[in-house]
């Protein structure tokens, strides 16, 4: 009992022994329709913890984000971007235009415990993979469609892309000074939060099929996920206005605020409450301003005018500060500040290192690298990293013979009908250029041949 | 409710025929009961209890609020002056005494007061963490621990519970112990995670300059989500051995661990992400434009696409030189805005909905086309909170409920996403400090 906590915590985190822990999913099958972000997300959470993720792409042509990378800048011929949503899958390519590509996509929809798509709205409905065939044959199947506005209502046939969402959700005009410049939340925001909340959804009816064994079809809208997270409905509700972006300060605490240090450095600082307020005064040296009735109480100190004159003194004081002297006294008195990190930074922090959000891997086709980890820490069933992504149809003789119990001579005649094929000599799809395919294990498959 | 059949606007060239009917009349009909009553079906998580435990941590919050829709029963404890969350709320706006922010996320929840400064409030802590499923524990990290109720004495009394921390820095590292003092915010999370320094137009004048906040609590819902998430993982892992364990969420890191593009960039470039105001650095067009008489959002993502814009633009003049991606992308922003001023100019002419509807006309011709070459522009309004109230989509699908919340009727977001056995629900809000004080300690026998 003695024993510092900390000691204690680290214990349990402890990331040496990581790869002797259990994985929650195994065992789990995943059929993953999905492309670009929303989708693969989900199927993302499901394959660090253990899930056998399968994910089905266009013979030669593959999921197009594959090919998509900032500045058009590529890692061992792959999208670095597209790497980091494809740990731990399986990559087989099917010709769903065909009828015998279809019959191969439903014979593993069979077999699998959730399916994943972000098509439009209905669009596997059409093509005959929705819902209403797959659980026909697969009633326990948990069937999760993505999409910009849902599967009903009068634009669900519309086209979305998280910059979309953010447009129609009403979010896009919130962030910037002034309604002549606003700006979009940076690095598809619009998919990875409808894509967490997914994972929750699927999640809870993983819940539901455990105690029942009844699978059921979700809904995941970008759009309603982002209303999830707004404040302004209820706003304008109670106060009949509207509420606007509002720059650098967060309405909803005072002071706050991105403020520029005597160093040049930015940092940040918001103050939710009474006890902060007064920790941040005793910080600043300036005890007398606890005594004014204008910033006393938290509703008063967050009034427009109070707050922008609190957080005009907290400006001026600021400017005669040394960035690391304010993150030192946020420590000592306890107020929340944060300097505002950059990429480099993120990348480079040993912290995240040692909670294994920046992981150093290895990877049997694309050997080292640094790579984003987990985004939570599990003392018992930790995210595993097992394998980077593969090129389109690499897993096709691995998974067409061993969950569909194929032969070699069925599958070579798929390939001439081409229901199923591989991946195209362009970048994003095709392996390393060093990479020596001929000796692959997983390529060359062959049942009952394996070492 | 019926499926409405005509006039809806196909984007699809696979959305046609009789065999495509057929198939969406049995999927309008699943619909049909996805979009009805939730009466009749079963809660997901009615056999378990959370109790929430936590100070000004808005994912806390948040992730106990989901858990509450998905049907678990959650007890909220605050001490006897409230959680002081409560007062967190835009501008000061409140409905006797409660925020915007925290009536927003006490869905279904029951509150509790205990005065953990007294034997006794430990004393009924501890009972209630012994009936718990899920201990969410939002406290400074190690507070819990040295009252005698935290993971360690859960796992002494070989309990065996989901014990869900949230905490800036997290309940381990040698980090997260120096920083165990510095308390949540979603601006100050925000920044930790790099994501202001991404927005904002550097060119502007000082303060204009600067890195920008999003102007939503994009980390706070970020790590709320992902803290029920990884409880859920956990809870799914006790279901099957009855094994509990501890689950750890730093919300000054989850954003950018998430999203990842923060440390791809870092290690890749070694160099930080510049601002670069409206534009993006993977493809052009993908922002905001000023129309006659408002914003309009434009992407385009492939080439052909691109070729779209300039179809409706009747600006084929500007194909040769703006061909590829690569000639689009932002690494040369000086050039870049030399297309960005032409696409200005023209966007300029139009009002929102003339733009809006010829790149829709285009895309629905361009659909039918086989090979896709024809390209997929999109473009739509860019929509204040206001305007997206007016949008009947959001009607039919009841994505916004007015609440009774203590007497006044609050619009709030539906729960999300749409299950077809089990819906989330928004059953109440009862907020007031100590609401469910004389049940809760009834139920489970704690001293007044």
């Amino acid at each position: 009992m003695n024993k510092d906590y900390f000691t204690f915590t680290d214990g349990l985190f402890d990331r040496s022994n990581i790869s002797e822990k259990q994985q929650v999913f195994k065992g789990l099958r995943v059929l993953d329709f999905s492309h670009i972000i929303f989708g693969s997300i989900i199927s993302k959470w499901l394959s660090m913890f253990g899930a056998e993720v399968i994910k089905i792409e266009e013979p030669y042509e593959g999921d197009a984000w594959r090919s998509a990378t900032y500045w058009a800048k590529y890692w061992k011929d792959s999208s670095p971007f597209f790497q980091c949503l494809h740990w731990n899958k399986r990559f087989v390519g099917i010709d769903l235009k065909t009828q015998k590509g279809k019959e191969l996509a439903l014979d593993l929809a069979k077999k699998a415990d959730v399916v994943v798509e972000n098509f439009r709205a209905g669009l596997m409905e059409a093509w005959g993979l929705g819902y209403t065939t797959v659980s026909k044959t697969n009633p326990k199947v948990i069937y999760v469609s993505c999409s910009g506005y849902g599967q009903w209502g009068p634009l669900r046939f519309f086209p979305s892309w998280d910059l979309v969402a953010q447009s129609m959700s009403g979010v896009a005009l919130l962030t910037g000074f002034d309604e002549k410049q606003t700006y979009k939340l940076p690095d598809f925001y619009g998919d990875f939060l409808p894509g967490i909340f997914g994972v929750m959804g699927t999640l809870s009816a993983l819940h539901h099929r455990e105690r029942t064994g009844k699978g059921q079809f979700l809904d995941v809208s970008q759009v309603e996920v982002l209303f999830r997270m707004m404040h302004h409905w209820s706003y304008m509700d109670i106060t009949g206005e509207d509420l606007k972006s509002t720059g650098n300060v967060d309405p909803a605490m005072a002071p706050s605020g991105i403020f520029k240090t005597r160093d040049e450095q930015f940092v940040s600082i918001a103050i939710a409450t009474d006890e902060q307020f007064t920790a941040l005064l005793k910080a600043m040296n300036k005890m007398e301003i606890a005594q004014d009735p204008r910033f006393q109480e938290t509703f008063e100190r967050l009034k427009p005018a109070n707050a922008s004159e609190i957080c005009n003194i907290v400006e001026v004081w600021v400017k005669r500060q040394q960035l690391s002297d304010i993150i030192a006294l946020a420590q000592e008195c306890g107020f929340p500040a944060a300097e505002v990190k950059n990429d480099l930074q993120i990348a480079n922090d040993e912290w995240r290192r040692e909670r294994g959000s920046v992981i150093e891997f290895e990877d049997d086709m694309y050997g080292k690298g640094t790579w984003p980890g987990s985004p939570v820490a599990l003392e018992k069933t930790p995210v595993q990293f097992k394998s980077q992504q593969r090129p389109i149809g690499y897993h096709n003789q691995y998974i067409f013979q061993n969950v569909l119990n194929l032969s070699k001579d069925e599958i070579r005649a798929l390939e001439k009908s081409h229901a199923i094929g591989y991946w195209g000599n362009c970048i994003g799809q095709r392996p390393p250029t060093y990479y020596d395919m001929s000796k692959d294990p997983i390529v060359n498959f062959t049942k009952g041949n394996e070492k | 409710m019926k499926p409405e059949k005509s006039k809806e606007k196909v984007f699809s060239r696979h959305l046609t025929g009789k065999a495509a009917s057929e198939h969406l009349a049995n999927f309008n009909k699943l619909l049909a009961d996805l979009m009805g009553s939730s009466e009749g079906k079963p809660e997901v998580l009615d056999d378990t209890a959370v109790i929430e435990i936590s100070e000004a941590n808005f994912p806390a919050l948040i992730s106990a609020s989901i858990l509450g829709e998905l049907g678990a029963e959650v007890i909220k404890v605050e001490p006897p002056d409230g959680d002081p969350a409560r007062k967190v709320t835009q501008y000061g706006v409140n409905v006797d005494g409660i925020g915007i922010p925290f009536m927003m996320e006490s869905r279904n929840k029951q509150h509790i007061t205990l005065d953990l400064k007294t034997e006794k409030g430990i004393e009924n802590l501890k009972k209630l963490i012994t009936k718990a499923d899920i201990v969410i524990d939002g406290m400074k990290p190690g507070f819990l621990d040295s009252l005698g109720v935290g993971y360690r004495q859960c796992v002494e009394q070989k309990l065996s519970l989901v014990y869900l921390a949230i905490s800036p820095y997290g309940h381990f590292t040698a980090k997260g112990k120096a920083c165990a003092n510095i308390p949540d915010t979603d601006l100050t999370a925000q920044s930790e995670s790099a994501y202001p320094f991404l927005t904002g137009n550097p060119q502007a004048p000082e303060p204009y300059n600067y890195p920008v906040k999003a102007g939503v609590w994009v980390a706070s819902y970020m790590s709320g989500v992902l803290a029920v998430s990884g409880a859920l993982t956990a809870l799914l892992y006790k279901r099957k051995t009855g094994e509990g364990q501890m689950v750890d969420i730093a919300s000054y890191d989850a954003l950018t661990s998430w999203m990842g593009y923060s440390t791809i960039w870092g290690v890749n470039f070694r160099k930080p992400r510049m601002r670069v105001g409206n534009m993006d650095w993977n493809t052009f067009p993908y922002g905001y434009y000023e129309a006659k008489d408002g914003f309009v959002t434009i992407a385009a993502g492939a080439d052909q696409d691109f070729r779209g814009f300039l179809k409706i633009f009747k600006r084929w003049d500007l194909e040769n030189d703006w061909r590829f991606v690569f000639d689009r992308i932002t690494d040369d922003l000086d050039k870049v805005k030399v297309l960005e001023s032409e696409f200005k100019k023209e966007i300029m002419k139009n009002t929102r909905k003339e733009i809006v509807q010829k790149t829709i006309a285009l895309s629905q011709k361009a659909a039918k086309d086989r090979l896709r070459g024809q390209g997929f522009p999109i473009a739509v309004e860019t929509l204040s909170p206001r305007e997206v109230l007016n949008e009947e989509h959001w009607k039919v699908r009841k994505s916004f409920l007015d609440v009774d919340a203590g007497g006044t009727k609050v619009k709030m977001p539906a729960p999300t996403p749409k299950l077809s056995a089990t819906p989330l629900r928004l059953k109440r809000i009862e907020c007031a400090l100590g609401a469910h004080n004389k049940q809760v300690f009834t139920k489970y026998g704690l001293n007044e």
